[in-house]
């Protein structure tokens, strides 16, 4: 692969402190074991950082306001979010998501974002029955032993060298009548 | 694994580069890649500009957030502004979206092209007229049905609710060499059975001497009077740092980044059309996702993504399709948090994901905000939020005729439903539009075609009117929205573009 690796996210300390309770919050209450939060946060490093810069800005500032905000939240008597107990903040995080309005919508998205990255973890996926790697091992070696000469025969018809190959000298595809099958597909 | 020859990454770009050649494509994506092998194919001197990276396919892995950081743009996470806002997601890399598409390949509807014809007055797009660009493309990509044997407890499923309402459902037609069922087609094809251009078009151009660039975005389109001159842009670093300037010099310049950035690129290079259809004109056939929930294990992701397409009620403009989604989107989407939550996904394999998509009657506009970049603003109609309404509950017919216990819809706020009486007592009252929950992978028509000037972007053949050597190569060129998936569309259109423009070559001076 020759694309640029991902850089090591960097959130800053009130994003990262907002960003834990907010996972803490929206994520099932297993996000606490086995440094899953940590992780998550990692995730969630990664993933601002594979957004636009405005985008990024809005997300991060949506965290800090929400983080602020809950000063004025009479439940939690002055306190910013992340100093919630968890039922101060979980109802707080109720209450804004029921507002429907720009701040509710700007919650939504966080909440979609870092609950994407939570289950993301594999030990997550493995604990609801979401293991792809071997299965798609195993089908992948299914194909090949079913359909290896097709398939060789379908990527020549088509004059296809394989990315880093060079070009086997094959002629152009052919133009089949409409309707019949395409190269590889007997 | 190294590079393909004739393909230059970012870490290998040290300084500023000057480049020259007969056309340079922006874009490697349907569009794009078809052109680039075609015009390659027959001696034109191309180069290619991909904004994202080179990821071949021993480098794909079902690791969702990974991919969506590294295959698309944005993270996946494009939003067009409006009431209800649209998620929408675009491919950044080497082949584009068809790196992450379903891999759904439909040849346009006659209906549709009939329209283009008879609205816009666009030459040469009948059926007729067509048939050998999309025997040639089917051709190329290896287009088919599934084996059997891949297609995922989901997809019978979702077949037996259709067929048990007695409803009209087609197996789909894919563009795949014998493909594995590994239901990886949103993440890149770990196999490479899904014949993307990553497979095909783009080793096609570079094995008949095309050149393409990875990371480098293209900031304008420059010009020399009314005459495009090349492009300028510059390389694209890890985390999306600037890098050193691109200038290439053209003879023409062919657009294909998709109807979101080819329009952005347009309209910040002082191109304006005439019709002032330039940005506007924006279809998205709107998406909305029911998750059902089955006493069976489903282990939907044992199996091809999509198999099948309810057709029974195309005619209203709507297409129903089961797509299964892996945990990381569908905790997204899933209108639950905390405990909630971890208890519906821990149901994981036994929900099965299914929905409407909608032929819009409204459109929307894409414009370049200062500080901000492409900004995609879409309002939905009535007409056509009422369709997606009536789409969210044929569906939910169909899951529950299939042996669905509950599911979950696609608006805000709205209860667990049960049966179908409940279902029918809840859309009794009208859903806000505000409400539903809407995303969309397809987006077109923001450089229309039609042959009149003053109400199109382009020509017939996607050179932009009054712009000489500037050509599209896109979704973007759709008069509106096709009601399928649009790869197919694309592929052929831009066949059929490229062998137009190498029988004008002599003119064109490449």
């Amino acid at each position: 692969m020759t694309a640029a690796p991902e850089d090591d996210p960097r959130l800053s300390a009130v994003i990262r402190l907002a960003a834990r309770r907010f996972a803490e919050v929206v994520c099932p209450p297993e996000v606490r074991t086995d440094h899953r939060t940590e992780r998550v946060l990692r995730e969630f490093g990664l993933m601002l950082g594979a957004l636009p810069p405005a985008a990024r800005k809005a997300l991060s500032t949506a965290l800090i306001l929400l983080d602020q905000g809950a000063r004025v939240y009479p439940p939690s008597r002055g306190r910013r979010f992340a100093r919630l107990d968890d039922r101060t903040a979980e109802a707080y995080i109720r209450a804004l998501l029921g507002r429907r309005d720009a701040a509710a919508e700007m919650v939504q998205r966080l909440k979609c974002v870092v609950t994407m990255c939570y289950y993301d973890l594999p030990d997550v996926q493995r604990e609801i029955g979401y293991d792809p790697v071997p299965y798609i091992a195993a089908v992948s070696r299914r194909r090949l032993e079913a359909y290896g000469p097709q398939i060789r025969a379908g990527e020549a018809a088509a004059g296809l060298p394989e990315p880093g190959q060079p070009e086997a000298g094959q002629p152009e595809a052919g133009q089949p009548e409409a309707g019949q099958p395409g190269p590889g597909q007997p | 694994m190294s590079a393909p020859s004739g393909l230059t990454s970012q870490a290998e770009i040290t300084g500023d580069l000057k480049l020259e050649c007969g056309v340079v494509v922006v874009g490697s994506g349907a569009g794009g890649a078809t052109v680039a092998a075609e015009l390659a194919a027959a001696g034109v001197d191309v180069i290619v500009l991909e904004e994202g990276g080179y990821h071949p396919t021993g480098s794909f892995t079902a690791e969702a957030g990974r991919a969506l950081r590294t295959l698309y743009r944005d993270g996946g996470g494009g939003m067009a502004i409006g009431r209800p806002s649209v998620l929408f997601a675009e491919g950044r890399c080497v082949g584009g979206s068809t790196v992450v598409n379903g891999g759904m390949s439909w040849r346009t509807p006659t209906r549709v092209l009939d329209r283009w014809a008879g609205q816009e007055g666009v030459l040469a797009i009948s059926e007729n007229d067509l048939d050998p660009y999309f025997a040639r493309a089917e051709a190329l990509l290896s287009v088919g049905l599934q084996d059997p044997e891949t297609i995922g407890r989901d997809s019978e499923l979702f077949k037996a609710g259709a067929d048990a309402m007695g409803w009209n459902i087609a197996p789909n037609r894919r563009n795949q060499l014998h493909c594995a069922g590994t239901n990886s087609c949103t993440t890149g094809c770990p196999t490479g059975a899904k014949r993307s251009m990553l497979v095909t078009s783009v080793p096609r151009a570079l094995a008949r001497g095309a050149r393409l660039f990875a990371d480098c975005r293209v900031d304008r389109v420059t010009r020399s009077g009314a005459a495009v001159t090349g492009v300028t842009g510059h390389v694209v670093r890890p985390g999306g740092r600037k890098g050193p300037m691109i200038t290439v010099r053209a003879r023409c310049v062919i657009v294909a980044g998709g109807a979101i950035q080819t329009p952005a690129l347009l309209l910040r290079s002082g191109l304006r059309s005439a019709s002032g259809q330039l940005g506007r004109n924006l279809s998205l056939h709107p998406n909305a996702t029911v998750t059902a929930f089955f006493e069976e294990d489903v282990t939907g992701w044992h199996g091809v993504h999509q198999a099948f397409q309810i057709r029974e009620f195309a005619a209203e403009g709507l297409l129903l399709t089961a797509v299964n989604l892996t945990p990381t989107m569908l905790a997204a989407i899933l209108p639950a948090y905390g405990r909630q939550l971890g208890a519906l996904m821990a149901d994981y394999n036994r929900i099965v994901t299914a929905g409407p998509l909608v032929t819009d009657t409204g459109t929307g506009r894409v414009r370049n905000v200062p500080g901000v970049g492409p900004q995609v603003f879409y309002s939905l109609a009535d007409r056509d939020a009422a369709r997606v309404v009536r789409g969210v509950e044929l569906t939910a017919e169909a899951l529950f005729a299939a042996g669905a216990r509950r599911v979950l819809l696609p608006f805000d706020g709205a209860p667990e439903v049960h049966s179908l009486g409940e279902l029918r007592r809840l859309l009794a009252r009208p859903v806000p539009r505000r409400l539903i929950q809407l995303y969309s992978i397809h987006l077109m028509g923001t450089a229309r075609m039609s042959e009149d000037p003053r109400r199109g972007v382009t020509d017939s053949f996607g050179e932009f009117h009054g712009a000489g050597g500037l050509f599209v190569t896109d979704a973007s060129l759709f008069p509106g929205p096709i009601g399928i998936n649009p790869m197919e569309t694309v592929v052929a259109l831009a066949l059929r573009n490229a062998r137009r423009l190498v029988e004008r070559r002599d003119r064109l001076g490449i």
